[in-house]
């Protein structure tokens, strides 16, 4: 199950966090997402060292936690998704078509011309869009 | 790491026990020690102690080989399946340090050889032997001691002994320590035959155990697991890794189907021995890994074991148990991992081969694993504390009561029970247990062990830069110390992570530290910190409305949730405490603070500080430019972010001008009696009907303020006054330069600006210039034309007060070169060559008709140099006027800009009145006057033949030569090229030195100097003045020395000195020429007449010259003559050629042209054409003789 998602700016501010769990635990989350970064950071600038192609956006397993798994997508504008997942057995392709279906709703949400580059990601229809995602995560 | 028995954390040696001879055993023993792999000795003096090392042995082999391993250890205990163990503690100890692979016994050589008594006490000690060792496998040598390498053997006893020892031949050896190099060859024999039985010893005895796992001799999987982890040792005793690594492998992989199946022992108890013992061989399996460099196999093995464990927790009552269980296995890996990854360096191989387990970056750094140690340490002392809360049993336990101590199988407990003289241990129930581990459990203090782990996890991500994982681990270790009440230290890591969130804007993580801070500052009893930290919460943008989960709940920190509802009850509350009624102070207690009556607070806000979203101060002056003594408005916009509205009693705008400062106080306000110290009495009060800051909303205020004094007037703060003792200051900021606030930025918000008028938004600035008060005092350059180079420029300056009396005037002047180069400008350094500066200043004079010396010398400044003057103005009242005049003098035809600006005091008696400037500026062009130019004219009608025309030297091309001797002309012109008239006084031509006056005679031609050649020159016009040149010295230089020119303006007074310029004549280059040839021919010719036409070749040389002629027809004459030949001229004679003709046209004619050639010098020359033509008249003219002379 999907615990929380996250659009992370450039600055590594945040632009959308949101947990979908019913115990109070969005603190933890939080610090989760945050720690994730330098994850990313650390796979951005040591690409070699971690194998993984900058190719790609999907940074896959950034780290496991006690009781959560992280996972991470960088786009083209440096914007970091992240998602939290409480799933011990977690297919990659099920975390890419996520990020995918992610990604386009991000797409969208920053191109209502209302929205403010850079700033917090604040469209209901956005947070409508990630919750219908993040429900039908793994269903296929 | 360390709570484990050294023998489980280093790789097992073999062990080797040595009998006899024990003087031998130091060096043996060294030897053994220095091997690789290594060998450890017992040593025994004599072959009696043999009992002593195997009777311990035996004792134990007894007890264990009387029972099944499983069955029986206990004989009081009636359930056999209760009793026994996987493991014991003590045998891996044992087989270390107890049971040798080898004994050797050593045998003095005249033991064996020698007397037959001795013999047969060698035979019957050695069959003591053989016996007591047989039952063990254990390896025998045989070490006969030579005292001398001659001594002789007898080989019947050798066999003999062999025979006895039943050994091989190489494994009796002979040591000899007499000769050193004979002890070496016997030490390493010795060591070899050792290493090798060593390895045969461990090699069978892990073959029998293996045998027995393969056969499966038992179902058990308790006795599987211990024989695999047999084998596993004795692979390692031979070093054998991979085989250890499988063998630890099948015996944790054996133990984990035990969960669940196992019934020996009550459930707690079995599950911590399973865990005990999965613990141990992950730890061996981990080391195994870890020391062979496989770091990936390693991570996915801790991986693998923290899954198949994580789940089984056991009791949940008692979970507490696996938490500190799971805790020390990260704890342990993490600390295996520090020290291999010690040795290996780089992680650089560690690509992500494994396709099916994709591990992370992190899971290969230490911190990670500390980390989650201290983590489940944490969650094992919230689970203890939970079940020390919740049962009143747990509570009372404590541990003298009970004498529970670790039995002999590793992983269970019994009790000791003293059964008069002898103690017995008895297993214990699950309950007794429990109470024993609790007891246990309430001694340590698990916050250290969290804060010691969390800190190195902290380091090492700060090394590792993961600033992120690091500011959560100062988080955690702040959560530690401030649950431990420490405030000092947690305020220091709490605000390492604050700063980092406070970065990046994260504002719930910031949100939940700031509510720590503000605790802990609370508990130091710090009310500025609180008072700060409570504030920044407060203007934190949190938007969330939903006041999710009660306060009490245990994820948030004591700033509760971040919530508008939290911000604004926390407002309230610093409000409340900092803007109380003085008379309200006392009763102030339940704050936790004590505010002194007098202790005003004052919180300063800069541009980098995180409070500056609580009062953001905008100052936009309306003008760049304003001028002194006028009203100029000035815009203060006031934001806040707090989430509810603040009255403010009054503000206070600082300038850096401190009479400028004024105060805007709020009329609905009390006026506090000690307003401030800043501002003046006096100055300027404005008052506001009301003064709230309103969330979000910028507060506008214009006034009209005046400066007096000229130059920049900065706004630089804006204190604002809440209550009798609270006072915010905030750096004044311009609206043009302000910086969005870090953690706003982010939002999605409306955004105002802070002035009405946009473009005071985008551009205005806090800062403005005052003006000088308007000069009214006139400086005028006056301009006469352009200057020119060599004469004394002067322009006069002229100071004019139209208005203002000028005191203490300076006139500064300035030259500035307008093209750039030549031209220095005062503040560089100046060489002090005149050369260098082709315009310099020459002087001033300063308008006292320099009668009046005295005046200029006591006092007034007078400076001048190159480029640079200054001057003093005397004292002017209003309508006077005071004038000097420049003299500039140009030595280069150069523009130049002329810069003159005159500081000055309006008033005499002001001490600090500011100067008044007055600048002006002029281009002058200064140029050359007079061009001149020379030419030189060799003698009519005779032509030098001048070897150096004809073959010029390469150096003097443009040279021209004279002949030697001979009277040549100069023509010296000048020409004026300015736009005005001029007047040449006069013009000679003067030698630069002794040398030129005597090898040149130069003469003024008509007459010397009654005429002194003064001349009027009209702008292009032309003067020319002729010289005759007589050289009288053969040299290829000549220096004719230069033209003295003087002249001056014309139509200025003629007492003006005249200026002199000096022209320098080219040098000529004199040579005597070895032949003349000069024409001789009529003035003129009359039509069909005919004349004599005579060309007369002159040798002046000594040699006899070869002149060869060529002489060719001219269409207007008939010629009678040769025309071409040699001739033969002798030395110092001329010879003429003799020609008549007859002219045929009128007018000007071309004579017939002659060519000479001189053979000895290859020289062609000709003369001139205008020297070769005739004027032929039509008939005689009508004029007489003497003009006709004088034409010639």
């Amino acid at each position: 199950m999907i615990v929380c998602v996250a659009v992370v700016g450039h600055q590594n501010n945040p632009l959308y966090i949101q947990s979908f769990t019913d115990a109070d635990d969005a603190l933890k989350l939080h610090h989760i997402v945050h720690c994730s970064l330098d994850v990313i950071e650390e796979r951005v600038n040591n690409p070699k060292k971690s194998g993984t192609t900058l190719n790609e956006a999907f940074l896959g397993l950034l780290y496991p936690t006690v009781y959560y798994k992280v996972y991470g997508y960088l786009t083209n504008t440096k914007v970091k998704f992240i998602l939290v997942t409480t799933d011990l057995d977690v297919r990659d392709t099920d975390v890419r078509t996520f990020f995918r279906k992610f990604h386009a709703a991000y797409v969208d949400a920053v191109s209502n011309p209302f929205h403010v580059p850079g700033k917090k990601i604040t469209s209901r229809t956005f947070a409508q869009t990630v919750s219908n995602i993040v429900g039908s995560y793994g269903l296929n | 790491m360390e709570e484990y028995p050294e023998e489980l954390r280093t790789p097992p040696v073999s062990l080797v026990a040595l009998f006899g001879y024990s003087e031998l055993h130091t060096s043996i023993t060294k030897h053994l020690h220095s091997q690789q792999p290594p060998v450890n000795a017992l040593a025994f003096p004599d072959l009696s102690h043999i009992s002593l090392l195997l009777a311990h042995d035996d004792q134990i082999n007894r007890t264990s080989s009387v029972r099944d391993p499983l069955s029986v250890s206990d004989s009081s205990s009636p359930i056999p399946s209760r009793c026994g163990g996987i493991l014991k503690r003590d045998w891996l100890l044992k087989h270390r340090t107890k049971v040798p692979a080898i004994v050797a016994a050593f045998f003095p050589s005249h033991h064996i050889f020698g007397d037959p008594t001795q013999w047969l006490q060698v035979c019957s000690d050695l069959d003591n032997l053989k016996s007591a060792i047989r039952p063990k496998n254990i390896k025998l040598v045989v070490i006969v001691v030579q005292s001398s390498p001659q001594e002789e053997i007898s080989e019947d006893r050798l066999v003999a002994l062999r025979k006895r020892a039943e050994l091989d031949s190489k494994y009796v050896l002979f040591f000899n320590s007499s000769i050193e190099s004979e002890l070496t060859l016997s030490l390493s024999r010795i060591a070899s035959a050792f290493a090798e039985l060593a390895l045969a010893y461990y090699r069978e005895e892990g073959k029998r155990i293996k045998s027995r796992v393969e056969k499966r001799s038992s179902n058990s999987l308790d006795l599987n697991v211990r024989y695999c982890f047999k084998v596993a040792v004795y692979a390692e005793f031979r070093r054998d890794w991979g085989e250890a690594l499988k063998f630890y492998e099948d015996a944790y992989h054996s133990l984990h189907e035990m969960i669940g199946t196992s019934t020996r022992l009550p459930a707690i108890q079995r599950l911590v021995e399973i865990k005990t013992i999965a613990e141990q061989l992950h730890f061996k399996i981990s080391t195994l890994l870890l020391h062979g460099g496989k770091f990936i196999e390693a991570v996915t093995w801790f991986r693998q074991h923290k899954a198949s464990y994580e789940k089984v927790v056991g009791s949940t009552e008692f979970i507490f148990l696996h938490w500190e269980w799971m805790s020390r296995q990260f704890l342990v890996f993490a600390e295996l991992l520090e020290t291999s990854s010690a040795t290996v360096q780089s992680f650089s191989s560690l690509n992500q081969g494994t396709a099916e387990i994709s591990l992370t970056e992190f899971e290969f750094y230490p911190a990670y694993y500390y980390q989650l140690a201290a983590h489940y340490l944490k969650d094992k002392k919230s689970a203890l504390e939970l079940l020390l809360s919740m049962s009143e049993t747990a509570r009372e336990i404590d541990s003298s009561s009970e004498s529970i101590t670790p039995s002999v199988y590793i992983g269970q407990f019994a009790q000791l029970l003293e059964k008069g003289e002898a103690f017995t241990l008895h297993s214990i129930t699950d309950e007794e247990y429990t109470r024993y581990t609790i007891s246990e459990a309430k001694r340590f203090q698990d916050s250290f062990e969290i804060i010691a782990w969390l800190k190195r996890s902290y380091e090492s991500f700060t090394n590792l830069k993961a600033q992120r994982m690091a500011a959560l681990c100062a988080f955690e270790v702040a959560r530690e110390y401030y649950g431990l009440a420490d405030p000092n230290n947690a305020k220091l890591f709490f605000d390492i992570a604050a700063n980092l969130y406070r970065q990046e804007g994260w504002v719930t993580l910031l949100w939940e530290v700031l509510g720590y801070l503000r605790e802990c500052s609370r508990n130091l009893g710090a009310l500025k910190d609180f008072v700060e930290l409570s504030l920044e919460m407060v203007a934190l943008p949190v938007t969330s409305h939903e006041d999710s989960g009660n306060l009490e709940n245990k994820s948030y920190g004591p700033g509760g949730p971040a919530t508008i509802l939290g911000r604004e009850s926390i407002h309230r509350e610093v409000f409340t405490l900092v803007c109380r009624k003085a008379e309200l102070i006392s009763s102030t207690e339940e704050s936790g603070f004590k505010i002194a009556h007098d202790s005003p607070l004052n919180l300063e806000i800069d541009l980098v500080s995180p409070l500056r979203p609580v009062l953001l101060a905008s100052v936009a002056f309306h003008e760049q430019m304003i001028k002194p003594h006028a009203l100029c408005s000035i815009t203060l916009s006031l934001l806040s972010h707090l989430p509810l509205p603040v009255e403010i009693d009054y503000l206070e705008v600082q300038f850096n001008q401190s009479t400028c400062n004024f105060v805007i106080r709020n009329s609905q306000r009390p006026l506090w009696a000690s307003a401030s110290n800043t501002v003046q009495s006096g100055s300027q009060v404005e008052n506001e009907p009301s003064l709230v800051l309103v969330p979000n909303n910028w507060l506008r205020l214009t006034y009209a303020i005046k400066s007096e004094q000229s130059g920049k007037l900065e706004c630089l703060s804006v204190l604002a006054k809440f209550g009798p003792l609270f006072t915010i200051c905030s750096r004044a900021e311009s609206p043009a330069a302000m910086e969005d606030l870090p953690v706003w930025k982010h939002e999605n918000r409306v955004e105002s600006l802070s002035t009405k008028d946009p473009v005071l938004a985008v551009f205005g600035q806090k800062a403005t210039q005052v003006e000088e008060p308007e000069p009214q005092v006139d400086v005028s350059l006056g301009t006469s034309g352009p200057a020119l180079v060599g004469e004394n420029f002067t322009m006069p300056v002229t100071v004019t007060s139209k208005g203002h009396a000028v005191y203490s005037g300076e006139l500064k002047i300035n030259l500035v070169d307008v093209g750039g180069g030549g031209l220095f400008s005062p503040r560089e350094a100046e060489p002090f060559s005149l050369e260098s500066h082709h315009v310099e200043i020459c002087g001033i004079d300063d308008g006292a008709e320099g009668t009046d010396e005295s005046e200029s010398e006591t006092g007034n400044i007078k400076k001048i140099q190159q480029s640079f003057g200054l001057v003093s103005v005397p004292d002017l009242k209003e309508g006077e006027s005071w004038s000097c005049k420049l003299e500039i003098k140009w030595h280069r035809p150069k523009p130049v800009m002329l810069f003159v600006s005159l500081g000055y005091l309006p008033h005499c008696s002001e001490a600090n009145a500011q100067k008044v400037h007055i600048h002006k500026s002029l281009q002058i062009e200064g140029k050359m006057p007079l061009l001149v130019s020379n030419r030189f004219m060799l003698p009519y009608r005779r032509d030098h033949l001048l070897l150096n025309r004809i073959k010029p030297a390469p150096d003097s091309e443009d040279m021209s030569s004279l002949p030697l001797n001979e009277k040549s002309l100069l023509v010296v012109s000048a020409k004026n090229c300015t736009e005005i008239a001029l007047k040449l006084v006069s013009m000679c031509v003067e030698f630069d030195d002794e040398q030129g006056e005597a090898s040149c005679l130069i003469q003024q031609v008509g007459g010397c100097g009654d005429t002194p050649g003064s001349a009027n020159l009209a702008p292009g016009e032309e003067f020319k003045k002729v010289f005759t040149v007589i050289p009288t010295m053969k040299t290829p230089k000549l220096g004719l020395g230069s033209v003295h020119l003087k002249w001056r303006r014309q139509g200025g007074n003629t007492t003006e000195a005249c200026v002199s310029t000096k022209h320098k004549l080219p040098e000529v280059n004199v040579e005597a020429s070895p032949l003349v040839m000069s024409l001789n021919c009529p003035p003129y010719a009359i039509l069909g007449e005919p004349f004599t036409y005579a060309v007369n070749i002159c040798n002046q040389t000594q040699l006899l010259q070869e002149a060869k002629f060529a002489l060719a027809d001219a269409q207007s004459f008939v010629l009678s003559g040769s025309h071409s030949n040699t001739v033969s001229v002798l030395p110092k004679s001329e010879h003429v050629l003799s020609y008549k003709l007859v002219p045929l046209t009128c007018g000007q004619q071309q004579l017939p042209k002659i060519t000479l050639t001189s053979v000895r010098y290859s020289a062609e020359f000709q003369p001139s054409v205008v020297a070769s033509s005739v004027f032929v008249f039509p008939s005689a003219p009508q004029a007489d003789k003497a003009n006709c002379a004088t034409k010639q």
